[in-house]
C-alpha cells in the first residue's frame, strides 16, 4: 500500500505522554483519510461522555492528512483539523493548505490526536522520529508572524533545515471564539474557532520537520494521470482566473450574479464594488504569488501597502471572502484597509469571515443607535469608515474594550447588545454566513442550514456545483442543468454534493479550488494509484455519506436540533434591486425534502436505522435513538 | 431552433447593441483600455462579430473573419442573448463549455466590470428599437 505514512501520533498534554500508533490499513481503506479518520477517532474518544465544553481539557483535537497529501499534484496539499467548536458549540472542522500536511507525512505521521491540557504554554516538536512536548514560554504572547519566525530561527539548526510551523496567535491565547491556527504565516485553518481550543490547552504550536518520502503504490499510473491532466488544466478558465487573481477574481464574476453580499446582506448591487475588485488589488496592493506544496496553480497572492494609514509589510493578500467581509459588507471601498485588516487577522490569528461579518453587524447596530461611541471606545462604526474597521479588528484580536464583546462572534454580541440586534444577524448555528448569497443560488441556503459546523460554503461541494465551477459528469445530480433562481431539486443536489464532497475535499483530500477541473474518474484514479486500493465511485460515495452522517451526528450529540437549521431572516429577505431582485429560496421546502432524503426525524436527527445502515450503530446509541 | 430566426436578424439586434455600447463613453473608454480584439463566433444562427478595442474608437465589425483576434469567444446566439440580460451564470457557462473563451483570460476577466452597466441597457435597447419580442426577461 502507498500514500500513507503509517502512524498516528497521540499526544496527551495533561500527562505529557506521546504515543505512536500504527495506522490500521483496514481502517484506512474504510475511512480513506482526513476527516474520515479524524471525525471517527474524535467520536470514539468522546462517545461515552459527550457532554464536554469546547474549551475544556476533555475536548480532544484531531489533525489528519489524506492519502494524497504530500504528493506533487495540483490541488493536493490539503489537510484537516477537527474538534468541538467554541464558536458554535457543535462539531467544528477546518481544511487547510500550505506545507504542514506534507511535512508531517514526510516525518512519518498521517495525523495527530491531542488530548488534555498542559499546565504551562507548550508546543509540539517533531523532527522525523523525535517527537517532544516542549516549553513555549518564549513564544506565548507573540503574534503568528513573530512566532513562526522565532521558532524557525531557534530550531532550524537542530533539525538541519527550516521546519514548518502551525501556530496560534494572541487571539487563540485570549480565547477569541473564532481564533484560527495558521501554517507558514499564511495558510489558515480559519473557521469555527479551532485556535481557541489550542489556547485553552496552553498549546501554542507544532513545529515539524520531515525528511522522509511518501511513495505511491503505482507511480507509473500516477505519472500517466498527471500527464492526462496537463491538458485538462490548460483548458480550465477557472484555473487561469485563480492563477491570475486568486480567489478575489470572484468579486468580478460573483457581483454579476448577485452573489456578493453588500451592506451586511442588505444589497447585492453596489456601484463602487470595482474599487475592491481584482483590478484595484493588482494596481494597489499586489506584491507577488505564492502556492501550497506541489501545486502549480499558485492561487495565493501577496500584498504590500508601502505608505499611509494602512501601511503593512509584504504578506498574504486578502482572499475573496476577506475582501467581501471587510469590504462590500461594510461598504468599505479602501482596498489598502482591507489588506491591513487581513494582516491584523493573520497576525492575531482570527477567522476573517467571522471577524469582518461581525464588524459589519456591529456597524449596523451603531448606525441604528443600538450602540454608540461610548460603547465602542470612541470608534465611530459607520458604513465605509475604513479606519474604524481596522481599529476594531485590532481591538478584537486583543480582546480589548468593545472588541471583547465582538470576540465571541456576532450571535453572542447580539445577546449582549439587545434591542433588535438579532435582526441584523447572518448566523446559522452561531456561525456567520460566508460571502455567497443564497438569493443567487437557492441551494446555498440549504447547504448553510444543514452544514454540521454552521453556515459554510465549503461544507459540501454545493457552492462549487451550483455556483458552476465544478461539474461531475459521472454523477447525475452533479451534472444536471438546474433552473436558475429556483429551489427545485436543490435538496437532491445538496445530498449528492455532501456525499461526493465528503470524499473529495474531506477524506482524499482534494482542494476545492485547485482540483476543481477533476472529474470523479480522475479523482478516484489518483487516490487508487497512490494508495493501491481499488475504490469505486459507489465506495467513495459510501465513505462520504458515512462521514456526513457522523459529522451531523456529532453536531446532534452536542445539542443541535431542527431549530438550529433555520436560515436567518436577513438572508431570506427579498431584494428589490440588483441581479437577484425578487429571488428567495424556499427554505422550508428544501429542508423538508432534505430531511426526507437523509432519513432524519422531525428533530433533525438521522434515524437509527439510517445510521445503522451506514455502519454507525454506535452513533445511534450515543444519540439514544435505539 | 434558437430565438433568432436568421443570422441577419441576430446581426441587426446584437450588432446594433454593440454599436450602441461603442457610443457609450463610460463603457467604451474602459473597453478601449484593454486593447483587445475580440471575435465573437455565434451559432444557431451563425454570426461572427469582431469588437476591436485596439484603436482610439471602439470598432464593431460584423462578418470579419480576417482580423487576427486576441480573444475568441464562442457560444450560441441564445446564450449570448441571455448573457446581455445578465442572466447567465458565467462560471457555470464556461465550466460546461456553453461559452468557450480563448485568449488571455486575465485580460478577458478585466472586461467584466466594464460591461456590467450594459446589462441594464440591453432590455431598454430592445424596447426602444422595436425588438420587444426578444425582451424575454
Amino acid at each position: 500500500m502507498g500514500g500513507y505514512a503509517g502512524q498516528i501520533l497521540y499526544v496527551n498534554l495533561s500527562s505529557g505522554t506521546i504515543e505512536k500508533k500504527p495506522l490500521d490499513m483496514a481502517f484506512a481503506r474504510n475511512h480513506i483519510g482526513g476527516l474520515g479518520f479524524g471525525a471517527r477517532i474524535y467520536f470514539d474518544l468522546i462517545k461515552k461522555n459527550p457532554d464536554i465544553d469546547a474549551l475544556a481539557k476533555n475536548n480532544p483535537f484531531v489533525l489528519m492528512t489524506g492519502p494524497i497529501t504530500g504528493f506533487k499534484l495540483d490541488g493536493a496539499a490539503r489537510w484537516t483539523i477537527g474538534t468541538k467548536s467554541p464558536l458554535t458549540g457543535f462539531w467544528g472542522d477546518s481544511n487547510i493548505g500550505g506545507f504542514f500536511g506534507a511535512r508531517l507525512k514526510f516525518a512519518g505521521y498521517d495525523g495527530i490526536v491531542i488530548t488534555g491540557k498542559a499546565e504551562n504554554p507548550c508546543y509540539l516538536f517533531i523532527n522525523n522520529d523525535t517527537v517532544e512536548i516542549r516549553d513555549a514560554g518564549a513564544y506565548w504572547g507573540k503574534d503568528i508572524y513573530e512566532t513562526d519566525r522565532a521558532m524557525v530561527s531557534d530550531l532550524k539548526s537542530e533539525t538541519g533545515r527550516s521546519g514548518t510551523v502551525f501556530c496560534i496567535g494572541p487571539a487563540g491565547e485570549n480565547l477569541v471564539k473564532y481564533a484560527s491556527i495558521i501554517n507558514n504565516k499564511r495558510h489558515a485553518a480559519g473557521r469555527a474557532g479551532m485556535g481557541a481550543v489550542w489556547g485553552s490547552k496552553n498549546f501554542k504550536a507544532i513545529y515539524v520537520n520531515g525528511t522522509g518520502k511518501i511513495e505511491a503504490a503505482d507511480p507509473k499510473k500516477l505519472d500517466e494521470i498527471k500527464e492526462e491532466l496537463k491538458e485538462v488544466y490548460e483548458e480550465s478558465i477557472f484555473i487561469d482566473a485563480l492563477r491570475a487573481s486568486g480567489t478575489p477574481a470572484h468579486i468580478d464574476v460573483g457581483s454579476l450574479a448577485g452573489d456578493v453580499p453588500i451592506k451586511n446582506w442588505q444589497m447585492n448591487e453596489w456601484e463602487e464594488i470595482d474599487d475592491i475588485g481584482p483590478g484595484e488589488i493588482e494596481d494597489k496592493i499586489h506584491a507577488g504569488n505564492r502556492t501550497c506544496y506541489g501545486c502549480s496553480v499558485a492561487c495565493k497572492k501577496e500584498a504590500e501597502v508601502k505608505e499611509g494609514p494602512f501601511k503593512m509589510e509584504k504578506g498574504p493578500s486578502p482572499e475573496y471572502e476577506t475582501v467581501a467581509t471587510f469590504g462590500s459588507m461594510c461598504l468599505n471601498t479602501n482596498i489598502e484597509s482591507i489588506a491591513k485588516a487581513n494582516d491584523i487577522c493573520n497576525r492575531y490569528g482570527m477567522d476573517t469571515i467571522t471577524c469582518g461579518a461581525t464588524i459589519a453587524f456591529a456597524i449596523e447596530c451603531f448606525e441604528n443607535g443600538l450602540i454608540t461611541e461610548s460603547d465602542t471606545d470612541g470608534i465611530r462604526l459607520n458604513w465605509g469608515n475604513a479606519e474604524a474597521i481596522v481599529a476594531m479588528t485590532e481591538k478584537i484580536g486583543k480582546k480589548e474594550g468593545f472588541g471583547a464583546i465582538l470576540a465571541d462572534g456576532s450571535a453572542a454580541a447580539a445577546e449582549k447588545i439587545g434591542g433588535n440586534a438579532k435582526e441584523y444577524l447572518t448566523t446559522i448555528k452561531r456561525m456567520e454566513a460566508p460571502m455567497h448569497d443564497p438569493r443567487s443560488a437557492h441551494g446555498y441556503a440549504l447547504a448553510y442550514a444543514v452544514s454540521p459546523r454552521g453556515a459554510c460554503h465549503e461544507a459540501s461541494l454545493n457552492f462549487n456545483v451550483e455556483g458552476g465551477s465544478q461539474m461531475i459528469p459521472e454523477i447525475e445530480e452533479l451534472s444536471a442543468d438546474y433552473e436558475e433562481f429556483s429551489s427545485e431539486e436543490r435538496a437532491k443536489l445538496n445530498v449528492a454534493c455532501q456525499d461526493y464532497g465528503m470524499f473529495f475535499s474531506c477524506c482524499a483530500i482534494f482542494c476545492n479550488l485547485g482540483a476543481v477541473p477533476l472529474n470523479a474518474t480522475q479523482a478516484i484514479s489518483i487516490v487508487n494509484a497512490i494508495t493501491g486500493f481499488d475504490y469505486t465511485l459507489d465506495e467513495v460515495l459510501q465513505a462520504g455519506r458515512r462521514l456526513w452522517y457522523l459529522k451531523r451526528g456529532l453536531t446532534n450529540l452536542f445539542g443541535a436540533r431542527a431549530k438550529d437549521d433555520q436560515v436567518p431572516e436577513r438572508l431570506m429577505t427579498e431584494l428589490e434591486n440588483g441581479p437577484t431582485a425578487g429571488s428567495l429560496p424556499d427554505i422550508d421546502r428544501m429542508l423538508s425534502e432534505f430531511y426526507e432524503i437523509r432519513g432524519m426525524n422531525k428533530d433533525g436527527i438521522p434515524r437509527a436505522d439510517v445510521l445503522e445502515k451506514e455502519g454507525l450503530g454506535d452513533l445511534a446509541s450515543a444519540l439514544n435513538l435505539a | 431552433m434558437g430565438l433568432f430566426e436568421s443570422s441577419e436578424k441576430f446581426e441587426e439586434v446584437l450588432g446594433g447593441f454593440f454599436r450602441e455600447l461603442a457610443e457609450n463613453k463610460q463603457i467604451a473608454d474602459k473597453l478601449l483600455k484593454s486593447k483587445l480584439i475580440i471575435r465573437f463566433s455565434y451559432t444557431d444562427p451563425d454570426l461572427i462579430i469582431v469588437v476591436d478595442c485596439s484603436g482610439d474608437k471602439l470598432d464593431v465589425r460584423p462578418h470579419d473573419t480576417e482580423t487576427k483576434a486576441t480573444v475568441e469567444m464562442s457560444m450560441t446566439a441564445d446564450v449570448a442573448h441571455k448573457f446581455w440580460f445578465g442572466k447567465v451564470n458565467l462560471t457555470k457557462a464556461l465550466t460546461r463549455k456553453e461559452m468557450v473563451a480563448k485568449g488571455p483570460i486575465p485580460k478577458i476577466l478585466k472586461l467584466l466590470p466594464a460591461i456590467k452597466p450594459s446589462y441594464a441597457m440591453y432590455p431598454k435597447y430592445l424596447e426602444d428599437n422595436g425588438y420587444s419580442q426578444y425582451n424575454i426577461y
